[in-house]
């Protein structure tokens, strides 16, 4: 039974629609004792009157009456209050008449003479019932106003896509007048071809794969005589047999974001080009020098050119990552997710990073458990987690060390952890190594050139995949991160 | 005139051209230089290269530009050029339409900042193909 229903603090109602007086009293006795709150009547004629005055959860009807049938007040309580329960009483226990007042709506019936025992189990059976369809009527409303007041437009389509709802921020997005949109076909509400394609391919998704299309539109406003973005996000849902039986397609106006990112990008773009391009003239001035292109220069020279060359190369990368952290925690970026194997891609990090790692005799051990789950995420997105944190690995350990990259299934999480033999973070740096800029400087790693962008632009990634980052280090004998993603 | 391969540098930095020059005459290419687009194209049309250093983004005519008009003139058509691109000279487009938009034209690609080894070993593979 729903105990969490708010219904709870209300007794149920019952009504007792029967001419004999002794079967009134000895069910009301019984009812009474569960803490039911019984009513009753001694006719059809006054049923029907106290039903037209007042609900009643469970009526328990007397096929035959005189006056009245039984059948009669059946059909009147259908009408008039579709979702009471009816349970049949029937004198002489005729399976055909028991058959069609169930075929007339009564959910069950009891043959006279019945125990009390028999009495309160049909009636809690019915209570719990007509509960369970209240509860999914209230579910119904409360999902239809919330539907209905977002500022998102909110559509959902058959498989055959016909609009199954369109609440009205989609209507006006869509610019759609006249009549209830519902049942007909998706075209008639909207027009917008780059629309019908995504739920096209939406519908037509892999059966086993999940899919979330994501794509902007440009749809113009009549009433404000201009053109907005939005952000369309179409998912598939399906039936338990994973068969895709309609799509459910999510607008979001994001016209102001992208105005605003677009300035942000053009100043940035602009600003960055002019930090960049003197830095990499300088750089490529030292690089003539180092070669000794522009004259003989002692070791010590040469040396100290080298660092400023990687000065300025992490000064020059650090104009990049912060465009990219700009870019992702704007959201802006309408990713695109796909199915990913997680096995593989970890395999073409590891060879990718192979060659750094050579150079400081450093091996990469994969640890793969076969066969990886799928992960739903952005390709681009998941390279540069990896990609960063084993950069980070090479960087931060010392020659001849180990790095391990291993994955396994936590709970609806996949966990890839890269774990290597490094340095370790010391325990003060720990707990703000994911802020932006913040670098570990001590004798190990002062000649380590980073922008302290890398780790904030993995969380944020990881984040915005609904996963996490957790890591664990020790000082003197290595780092791990272990990334969690959830699994489809 | 010698046999020594000839090459344009185009940038609007002077050091950078400067240094990207004194590199290639290292190597006994012979290099002239350009700083902008149109100046370029008269360098060009006074004496043709055989490779272009090109930059994208340079006043007066940018390296798209003319990379596409070179590109289309039958005469300059089977000049190489090696286009000098930054990340953030994308920014404003994706990666997507950096890549199959303007740039296609080009022979190839160098990112900056520039390694000079890099670029030299670039500029190798395609005087040789």
């Amino acid at each position: 039974m729903a105990h969490d229903s708010e219904y709870m603090e209300f007794l149920p109602r019952i009504l007792i629609i029967d001419d004999e007086k002794r079967v009134r009293e000895g069910c009301r006795k019984v009812l009474t004792e569960q803490g039911y709150d019984v009513l009753m009547a001694e006719n059809g004629e006054i049923g029907i009157g106290m039903i037209e005055k007042e609900h009643f959860d469970v009526v328990l009807l007397d096929l035959m009456m005189p006056g009245y049938s039984g059948f009669e007040v059946l059909n009147h309580v259908k009408a008039i209050h579709p979702e009471t329960v009816i349970i049949v009483i029937t004198g002489y226990a005729t399976i055909e008449h028991s058959i069609e007042a169930m075929k007339k709506g009564a959910l069950d019936f009891i043959p006279k003479p019945f125990s009390p025992d028999q009495l309160r189990v049909i009636v809690a059976k019915a209570i719990e019932f007509t509960r369970a369809l209240q509860d999914i009527a209230t579910e119904k409303t409360r999902l239809r106003t919330l539907i209905n007041h977002l500022t998102d437009g909110v559509m959902t389509t058959d498989a055959q896509k016909r609009v199954v709802l369109a609440n009205p921020t989609f209507q006006r997005i869509m610019g759609y007048k006249g009549k209830s949109a519902i049942d007909r076909p998706l075209a008639e509400l909207t027009g917008n071809e780059q629309l019908n394609a995504l739920i096209e391919k939406t519908l037509n998704s892999e059966e086993s794969k999940f899919v979330e299309h994501v794509e902007e539109l440009v749809i113009l406003d009549e009433a404000e005589k201009k053109e907005k973005i939005y952000s369309a996000k179409c998912l598939p849902f399906r039936d338990r047999l994973q068969r895709i039986i309609g799509s459910i397609t999510l607008l979001r106006d994001i016209t102001a974001l992208k105005q605003m990112d677009q300035m942000k990008s053009d100043f940035v773009s602009m600003v960055s080009h002019e930090i960049r391009s003197p830095i990499n003239s300088v750089l490529a001035q030292i690089n003539v020098i180092c070669d000794g292109l522009a004259g003989e220069i002692s070791d010590k020279q040469k040396n100290m050119l080298d660092r400023s060359s990687q000065k300025l190369l992490a000064l020059s990368n650090m104009t990049t990552e912060l465009l990219d952290l700009a870019k992702i925690e704007s959201g802006l970026i309408i990713m695109e997710k796909e199915s990913i194997a997680m096995s593989s891609l970890l395999n073409e990090q590891a060879d990718f990073h192979k060659a750094a790692a050579d150079e400081k005799q450093i091996d990469i051990h994969l640890d793969l458990l076969q066969p990886l789950p799928n992960v739903n995420a952005n390709l681009q997105n998941m390279e540069e987690v990896f990609s960063n944190l084993i950069t980070n690995a090479i960087k931060y350990s010392p020659s001849g060390s180990h790095i391990t990259i291993s994955a396994s299934i936590e709970n609806e999480y996949l966990r890839v952890s890269v774990k290597d033999t490094g340095f370790g973070i010391p325990e003060e740096d720990q707990p703000r190594i994911f802020e932006r800029f913040y670098r570990v400087k001590n004798e190990k790693t002062r000649m380590i050139t980073g922008t302290g962008l890398g780790l904030p632009i993995v969380k944020n990634i990881v984040e915005s995949h609904e996963g996490m980052i957790q890591m664990e280090s020790t000082p003197g004998s290595g780092t791990a991160f272990h990334v969690y993603l959830p699994v489809l | 005139m010698s046999d020594k391969k000839f090459i344009l540098v185009v940038d609007d930095d002077p050091d950078l051209v400067e240094s990207v020059a004194m590199k290639l005459e290292s190597e006994q290419y012979r290099v002239e230089k350009a700083y902008d687009g149109v100046e370029a194209l008269e360098k060009i049309k006074a004496e043709k290269p055989a490779l272009l250093v090109l930059d994208v983004m340079m006043p007066r005519k940018n390296g798209y530009e003319l990379c596409d008009e070179l590109k289309k003139d039958p005469q300059y058509k089977d000049i190489i050029v090696v286009l000098l691109t930054a990340v953030a000279d994308s920014v404003t487009s994706t990666s997507y339409t950096h890549m199959d938009g303007k740039t296609t034209l080009a022979d190839d690609f160098i990112p900056k900042p520039i390694d000079l080894d890099k670029l030299l070993e670039i500029i190798k593979d395609n005087m040789e193909a």
